[in-house]
């Protein structure tokens, strides 16, 4: 239906949800905030981010694009993640304006991931 | 509707009866004549409006010259409350309506505020009802209107409309009835009910939608100044050709709701309970409203720790609500569970299951099961929760 709020990727990656879960002794970053609750755990070899888990409270969008972020990262390092931008996950899971602010969260805990990682790598 | 989805969403609308299906394409195909013309053709028009009146009318009993044909329940609030404000405006300038009534009603009522009317709302208590202490406390010298709905559309909370109706009758304030959602279902008797204006719609029991009605008593001083202008149709209330395919489908579905009430209502009660307790018992969960006071159609239940428009997706495909249907667009948390007390995060975690005729046990053993799985589901995705 053209009047569905969610694009048929939010519909597969809510519904799959991979990612979801924790990782014992990883690296975390989380935020509560502007009615969203993420987290985000990363396992790490070297440089190179080996897993990639969340934990999120929110609608369908941040939890799809919270997976999103998990599918494409992980592999990467945390330069990625320091270079995260939330702007092309926006366009790619067509979310509505509105819900911009839930997902500056995402990039946000991104972001303060790829720093934590970085950190204690040094 | 398609068949893989399960409906449980009759509050937001119902489907047409099929013998009111038939009887509107009849009249649509070949009583098509305009009802205000006086040949024979248009006779036979208004003489299904003429039927149709007597329908509904029989199912309020009430006379059918009481009763104004209009588009449905929006526009019958608005003209309602508009109409009789105004009209009364050289009386008094002040209103009285309670935060939980539907959009139609709270919106024309703001519109009426920026006219130089005064409105109190009055809060209800925590299950939904409003008490007549907090009524009494709120009118004033100046008042002219009352509006309380009959069903509340998200929590199925029912007031008490007589005793409202009685303590207007006494101090010559006129009291709207937005009764929407329990024409057809509850068992209303306008002959005996203090009630001066009355609201209700078609497509919410089994009718089609477009069409709705407004009761208006016809006593001194209880008459609603029109909002449309352009024919001498319905006495000048509502001006305009009346679309008699629509009232006369109207008429059937009020005498088929007439006939089978009593049977709607053991249906649908036992269709909430067997939700309600298959879904109690699920940590967090509780029910809006009040249950010994709740019109059975509904059952709204807000759950801890879930975000509600995530549950609304994960509970696919059934069919329910977040808000009213009418207010669905926003995924803000339902005002009129907020005016109940609730806290933005449970108000915002609430979902409406409605029930129907064509509801079925296992429409809610299926929807019981989604709606444990999506519970679980969600809770495991949340931060704090076990891996």
């Amino acid at each position: 239906m053209s009047s569905d709020p969610y694009s048929p990727l939010v519909r597969s990656l809510f519904s799959t949800a991979e990612h979801s879960g924790d990782l014992p002794g990883a690296t975390c970053a989380s935020a509560d905030t502007q009615g969203v609750n993420v987290q985000l755990a990363a396992s790490v070899e070297g440089d190179k981010i080996t897993a990639l888990r969340w934990k999120a409270w929110g609608c369908p969008h941040l939890l799809a694009a919270t997976e999103a972020f998990c599918a494409e990262y992980e592999g990467g390092t945390a330069s990625n993640l320091l270079e995260f931008s939330a702007g092309d996950l926006m366009k790619k899971l067509a979310v509505p304006v509105t819900k911009t602010g839930r997902i500056l969260v995402l990039e946000d805990v991104v972001r303060s991931l790829g720093q934590a990682i970085r950190d204690e790598s040094t | 509707m398609s068949g893989d989805l399960v409906y449980l969403d009759y509050a937001a609308s119902t489907p047409v009866d099929e013998r009111v299906s038939v009887l509107m394409t009849e009249v649509m195909t070949r009583e098509f004549a305009n009802p205000s013309s006086t040949h024979a053709a248009g006779r036979a028009a208004t003489a299904r409006i003429e039927a149709a009146a007597e329908q509904l009318a029989g199912l309020l009993n009430t006379a059918p010259s009481k009763l104004v044909w209009t588009s449905g329940a929006t526009e019958s609030d608005n003209l309602a409350i508009m109409g009789a404000a105004r009209f009364r405006a050289n009386k008094g300038r002040h209103v009285i309506s309670m935060r939980t009534e539907h959009k139609a009603v709270t919106d024309a009522l703001d519109a009426l505020v920026k006219q130089g009317f005064d409105v109190t709302w009055v809060e209800p208590a925590a299950n939904g009802v409003l008490a007549l202490p907090t009524l009494e406390a709120a009118i004033r010298d100046d008042t002219q209107l009352v509006s309380i709905m009959h069903v509340n559309n998200e929590t199925g909370a029912i007031q008490d409309i007589a005793s409202i109706g009685e303590m207007c009758r006494k101090r010559d304030i006129l009291f709207h009835v937005d009764a929407a959602q329990s024409v057809g279902k509850l068992p209303i008797d306008l002959g005996s009910l203090p009630v001066d204006l009355m609201s209700m719609t078609a497509h919410k029991v089994y009718g089609p939608k477009g069409v709705g009605a407004l009761y208006i008593d016809e006593k001194p001083g209880c008459h609603v100044t029109p909002m449309l202008f352009g024919g001498g149709q319905q006495r000048r209330l509502r001006p305009g050709t009346m679309p008699a395919p629509l009232i006369a489908a109207f008429g059937l579905a009020a005498e088929i709701a007439e006939g089978r009430m009593a049977d709607d209502y053991a249906h649908l009660e036992g269709l909430r309970n067997r939700l309600w307790n298959g879904i109690r018992n699920i940590a967090g969960v509780s029910q809006n409203g009040d249950p010994d006071n709740t019109f059975p159609g509904i059952l709204n239940v807000s759950i801890e720790g879930i975000e509600g428009e995530s549950l609304l997706l994960a509970l696919e495909p059934i069919c329910v609500a977040t808000g009213s249907a009418c207010n669905s667009q926003s995924q803000e948390p339902s005002y009129v569970l907020r005016a109940l007390g609730r806290s933005d995060a449970l108000a915002q975690s609430a979902i409406r299951f409605s029930f129907g005729r064509p509801s079925s046990d296992e429409d809610i053993d299926f929807a019981i099961c989604r709606y444990t799985e999506a519970a679980n589901r969600l809770r495991r995705l949340a931060p704090g929760a076990a891996a």
